[in-house]
Order: structure tokens, then sequence, then C-alpha cells
């Protein structure tokens, strides 16, 4: 009975721990926690062969 | 209703911007720290009558000529994504310059508003603008703005004012001429109108009783800092200081305590769990998720007190001056003198560091700044560095200083070597950076960096390395049959067998065995991933205790338990630091440089310098502190010269093709 609730605990962090990843990755982050490292997600990718 | 936010760089837009959406985008007191648009909903209290306005921030650009890629998106999205209003923040101590944009953007149709930002520190100068006369010749509303406070900052009334003139049509002072932008001498001919008109502006408008070529103090300060020779050395004190207070005084102090709570915690938790828990199951939640992702986050005050610092020295305006004094290095090697902006911001994390080199023009200097900004040690090293300066060089604060410098010495040598493979003349780029004015840092803002960058570090240690140190955990458990290890079999484990292979190759850098190289490869996934690793290997809970492994009297325990000696060591944190980054990072490398190719010669030449340079830490270090080479030396100067022998070819290469090409030309 203890080893069971203590697999379900951690399926459960392990499943937390998954659904944050999944989540910030649908949001545009880069690096999972990164302040900065989200993507614009907009329009106004540039086009670096247009400033060559 | 959308409200863009365009100026000049370093106008302090992204400050209006968070004080206007209440977010924490990053900002830093000197241009080029924007390189994208960001979007958020005005604060309700600012909008009268509840209604739904976004704020668009957009990139710092001097004008709408598309010249640079940050230029362009700031363009673009002027001009076609029609914007409701366009706010435009005006450095009020900079009138004459930030009036140049304010025409082009007049001419758009677009209502725009005029946020005259730091217009207390305009005051402070002597500096004296007739609001109502600027906003009568520009035809526009005009608000003075100070966004770094929190009251009588006139942000209400620009936000009214930008309400009110949605779906006017905006008249423009000045009527442009359609420029051919190809043909410069056009585009000089029309700016030269254009200075003309801003000028007899200005002159009607401010009264500036400080003569702007008079020398200031600010100009001796910058004498001595930004000095070609004195600046590096100051430079490397400052680090040192950096690194003494945020890993020897302060950080251990408050790490202490903090350590001790993982510890009540993982002791409570194994109370908890009693004798009657599985020991496998035990072990990965007690050593796996507690202990590993313990053992990271035990060093967050050190990374907060770090991040506090540099912080503080971004926001007074050093690390601006900072990247004047590498400038002249950087544009010897045929690096833009732009590249060292992603470089300082990649201190914080490689990836928007890498995304921070698309303001470089040239191809060949935007993808080698790309390949060569992860050598700079990121957030995600700093407790890499911590732990082994801490077990193994009694927390000597040259550790972390060396470590940068090395980086930097990395980023010259590649930058020499890239330019030679590539075949291209070393192009002299010039790059003018407006150098911010020394102030006193804000420590509201030193804190909000602090503490979103805690905020990251513990999402990161909550998710990818909660995962990889349980996956470690259950892959050191057992093996291939899926059976449970015997005690003193762990080199039968699926971990075991897996590192073991990349351990041999590893004999020659004074650490090939299995656990620190599994640590290294996890290491690729997150560089946090290396302690979390370490700590699960060699069932460690803590690096930091007082008591046990004491990060300020030295932890001789821990490097027992991994028999490194010194030498050893500092080439293990050197290969880590060194060797590619993680795949996140390699992801933003592939994204900037568009072209797989270069791709994968950055992810070898990173390789390549990783192992050359712990190679020779460990076989010089050995030498020297024993008198004799260490363990397979001979193997590993086999390989190195191999690889020296391929980066010569490529470089030979490049020449003979430079020689043609320039031989083609001459023809």
């Amino acid at each position: 009975m203890e080893n069971l609730v203590v697999a379900i605990v951690i399926l459960a962090i392990v499943a937390v721990s998954v659904t944050k990843i999944v989540i910030e990755k649908k949001r545009g982050a880069k690096c999972i926690g990164c302040p900065v490292s989200k993507s614009s997600g907009g329009c106004c990718c540039c086009d670096h062969s247009a400033n060559e | 209703m959308k409200v863009a936010l365009a100026g000049n760089p370093n106008s302090g837009k992204t400050t209006l911007f968070n004080a206007i959406t209440g977010r924490v985008e990053h900002v830093g007191n000197w241009a080029g720290v924007t390189v994208e648009k960001k979007e958020g909903n005005i604060k309700k209290s600012l909008v009268e009558g509840n209604a739904d306005i976004i704020a668009v921030d957009l990139p710092g650009a001097y004008s709408l000529s598309p010249f640079t890629s940050e230029e362009s998106i700031t363009s673009e999205f002027v001009k076609k994504e029609n914007p409701d209003v366009i706010i435009n923040i005006v450095d009020a101590t900079n009138l004459s310059r930030s009036l140049f944009f304010t025409t082009q953007l007049l001419e758009l149709g677009i209502p725009v508003v005029i946020a005259l930002n730091k217009s207390d520190l305009s005051k402070k100068k002597g500096i004296t603008i007739n609001v109502a006369a600027l906003s009568e010749k520009l035809q526009c509303p005009v608000i003075e703005t100070v966004s770094t406070v929190t009251r009588k900052n006139g942000l209400q009334d620009l936000i009214s004012a930008a309400v009110s003139v949605k779906g006017k049509k905006q008249k423009s002072p000045f009527e442009g001429l359609e420029v051919d932008l190809t043909d410069k001498k056009s585009v000089e001919a029309a700016d030269k109108k254009r200075f003309e008109l801003v000028k007899a502006i200005v002159a009607e408008v401010e009264d500036r009783k400080t003569s702007s070529n008079r020398q200031t103090r600010q100009d001796a300060v910058d004498r001595v800092l930004a000095h070609k020779w004195l600046g590096i050395p100051i430079f490397a004190l400052v680090m040192w200081a950096v690194f003494s207070i945020s890993q020897t005084y302060v950080g251990p102090f408050f790490a202490d305590t903090f350590v001790g709570w993982i510890d009540t915690f993982n002791g409570w938790v194994e109370g908890l769990l009693g004798d009657r828990v599985s020991p496998v199951l035990k072990a990965i939640l007690l050593d796996g998720i507690i202990g590993g992702v313990g053992a990271v986050v035990g060093f967050l005050p050190l990374i907060m007190v770090l991040f506090f610092l540099l912080a503080l020295l971004e926001d007074c305006g050093y690390m601006a001056r900072v990247a004047v004094v590498m400038d002249r290095f950087f544009k010897k090697v045929g690096l833009s003198g732009k590249s060292i902006i992603p470089m300082i911001i990649g201190t914080g994390c490689a990836i928007p560091g890498i995304m921070a080199t698309r303001t470089i023009k040239n191809e060949r200097q935007r993808r080698t700044t790309a390949m060569l900004t992860p050598f700079m040690p990121c957030g995600a090293k700093v407790p890499v560095i911590a732990l082994f300066a801490g077990v193994f060089f009694n927390d000597s604060a040259w550790v972390g200083t060396l470590m940068y410098f090395v980086g930097i010495a990395l980023i010259i040598i590649g930058a020499l070597i890239v330019v030679r493979i590539t075949g291209e003349k070393n192009k002299r780029s010039y790059f003018i950076m407006e150098l911010p004015e020394y102030k006193f840092p804000s420590i509201k803002r030193a804190l909000v960096e602090m503490f979103s960058r805690a905020k990251a570090f513990i999402v990161k240690a909550g998710t990818i390395i909660l995962l990889c140190n349980a996956a470690v955990q259950i892959m050191q458990t057992f093996n291939w049959k899926f059976q449970v290890v015997a005690e003193g079999a762990e080199n039968t484990s699926i971990l075991a067998t897996i590192a073991s292979p990349f351990a041999i190759l590893l004999i020659p850098l004074g650490f090939g065995v299995w656990q620190l190289a599994a640590a290294s490869l996890t290491g690729f996934i997150a560089k946090e991933n290396v302690v979390g690793t370490l700590a699960v290997v060699y069932s460690i809970t803590n690096f930091i205790d007082t008591e046990e492994f004491a990060l300020i009297n030295g932890a001789t325990d821990v490097a027992g338990v991994m028999g490194l000696t010194s030498a050893a060591a500092l080439a293990y944190l050197m290969f880590n630091l060194f060797t590619p980054p993680c795949f996140a990072a390699i992801g933003a490398m592939n994204a900037e440089m568009e072209d797989k190719k270069w791709l994968w010669g950055a992810i070898a030449f990173q390789l390549f310098t990783g192992y050359t340079v712990a190679f020779v830490t460990y076989q010089a270090g050995t030498l020297i502190t024993t008198g004799a080479f260490g363990s397979g030396f001979l193997p590993g100067l086999i390989a190195v010269t191999a690889m020296i022998g391929c980066v010569a070819y490529l470089m030979k290469k490049g020449e003979q093709k430079a020689t043609a090409k320039s031989a083609l030309k001459s023809a």
C-alpha cells in the first residue's frame, strides 16, 4: 500500500513537470523558465537576406 | 485598440512598457536590449472606461529605413500592421537625435503621441523643453513622462492622450520625399533635409544650459573605465569582486540557511516514508527527485546575488563601457562591433544572446557570433562553477573570473579561425554605440531582475532537472534486464553502460569515469544537470552544507568522493563550460544561422574547443603539480593533434579560396 502511494506521488510529480514543460513550450519558450527566451510568435520575423 | 511603442534605442521603451503593462521584460541601460516585439495589456488603472488596450514594445530604431533587422521589425510593424496609435518615446535629454525618427513616424498618417521620457533627468541637466510649443510644431500631443517612478509619472495622461487621438488622421510637419532606399545619395539628401527641420524645431523649443561639448565628470570616469588598456584589468577586478561577493561572502551566507531547509524537508520526507517503502522507490524520490533537485536549488542564493550584482552593473551603465573596451578586440578578429551585445546578454542565458545576433547585418559575422556566444558562461553554468570553485579551489573567486576571461579568449581565437576557414577577408566593421549616462543603479530593477532569474531557475529545476534526475536515478538503479543492480555492481547499470564508452574518450582529460561522463551528457539537456547528476550518482544531497561540505572552508569530502585532482577538476569544469551548450541553445543557433553546414560546423568546433582546452588544462596542470603527464597523454595528444590538423586544413582551404577570389577580382 505504501509503495503504491509513493509510486503515485512520484508519477504525479513527473506529470506536473511534464505538463509545465508542454505549457511553456506552447507559449514559445525556447529555454524552460527563462524569462527572456520567448520567441515573438508574431508576424515580424526579420528577413536577414533583405538586410545584407 | 493596439498601441505601438516606438523610439530610439535606450530611450526607455521597455521600461515604459513594463510600467504601463505591469510586465517584467528585461531592460538594460544601453542600446540594443530589445530585438523582438513584445505585447502586453495596458493596466486597467491607467485606462479610463475599462477599455482593452494592447501595447506592443518594438525594438529601438533610429529611422524607419530597414537597414538593420531590429529597425526592419519596427518599420514593418508600424507600416504593415497599422496600430491604432503610435506612442513615440522621445529621450528628453537628447531631443535633437530623437526627433529625426519622430518626423518619419508623423508621415505615416497613424496618430502619434509623444512621450517625452526621462524628463526628470533632462530637468536635472538644466534642459528646459517648451512642451506646448513642441506639441504645436509636431501637431501631436506631447506628454512628459518618467517611467521609472510610480507616482506623478505622466503615464495616465499618456494613455488618455493615446485613447483621445485614436481614429484621427495624423498631420505631418514635414512632407518627406519618396526616397529610393537603394540610392544612397537620395537617402542622404532626404536625411539632410530632415535634420535641418529637426534642428530648427529643437532651436525653438529647447533651452539647454549645459554646453554639450563640455567635458563632464562622466567623461573623466569614461577615460579610465573605457580606456583601451586599463579597461581590461578593471573589468577583471569588477568580475572578481562580483564572484567574491556572490560566491564567497553573501551568497553562501544565505545558501547555508536555504540548504538547511532543503535538508530538513528531505529528512521529514524520509521519516514519513519509514522502512516499509521499497528502497527503489525511496531512492527515486529522496535521492533522485528531492536530492538531485535540492543539490541544484541549493545554489539559488548564490545565483540570485550574482544576478543582482550584474543587474546593478548593467543599470549603472558599466556594461556598456565593457562593450566599448571589448569592441576593438572583436573588430580586429573579424567580428562585428555589435558582437559584444549578444555576448554580454549571453552571460544571463545563451538563448537570448544568440537571438540578439540578428542585429548583425553581415551573415558571416552573425553566424560566427551565434557560434561563439555560448562560450560566455551563462547563468545555468554558474552552479557548476560554484560547485567546483567551492569543492576544489577553496571557493576562490578567481575561478569564476577566469572562466569568463577564458570564454572571451576562446571567442577571440575562435573568430580568428572562422574568418580564415570561411576565406573572407577581415572586413572592418564600424559600430557606434551610444554610451548611456552613468546613474545610480535602481535597486528595485535589480531586485526584479534577480527574482525573475530566481523564478526561472526554480521552474527549470522543477521541470527539466527534476525529470533528468529521476531518469538518472532509475537508470542508475536498474540494469538492462530491469533488475535492481547490486551494491558494488553499479557499473552494470543502464546509466553506467551508456556513459562508459564516453568515459574512455575522457581519460586523457583526467575524468574518465562513467559518473562524470554521465553528468556531462545530461548537461547537454540543461547545464545545471551536471550538478544534479553528480549529486545523484555520488549520493550527495547537497554541496553547500557548512558542516559536511563547507563551501567556504573547502570540501575535501566531496573532492574525495569524486576522486579528482585539482587539475582534473579544472579540466572537467572547462569541458562542461566550453563544449556545445544545452540543446535549447543549439536550437537557437540553428534558427539564427539558417544553415545546417554552419550549425554542424559550430557544434564540431565547440566540441573540439572544449576537448582541447580540457586536455591542455589537465595535462599541463598535472605536469606542473606532479612533474609528469597525466593518464592517457599519448592518445589524447594524437586526438587533439588530429583535430588541430583538421582545423588547419580547413583554414588553408579557406585561405586558398580567398586568394582565388581576390585574383578573380583583380583580373
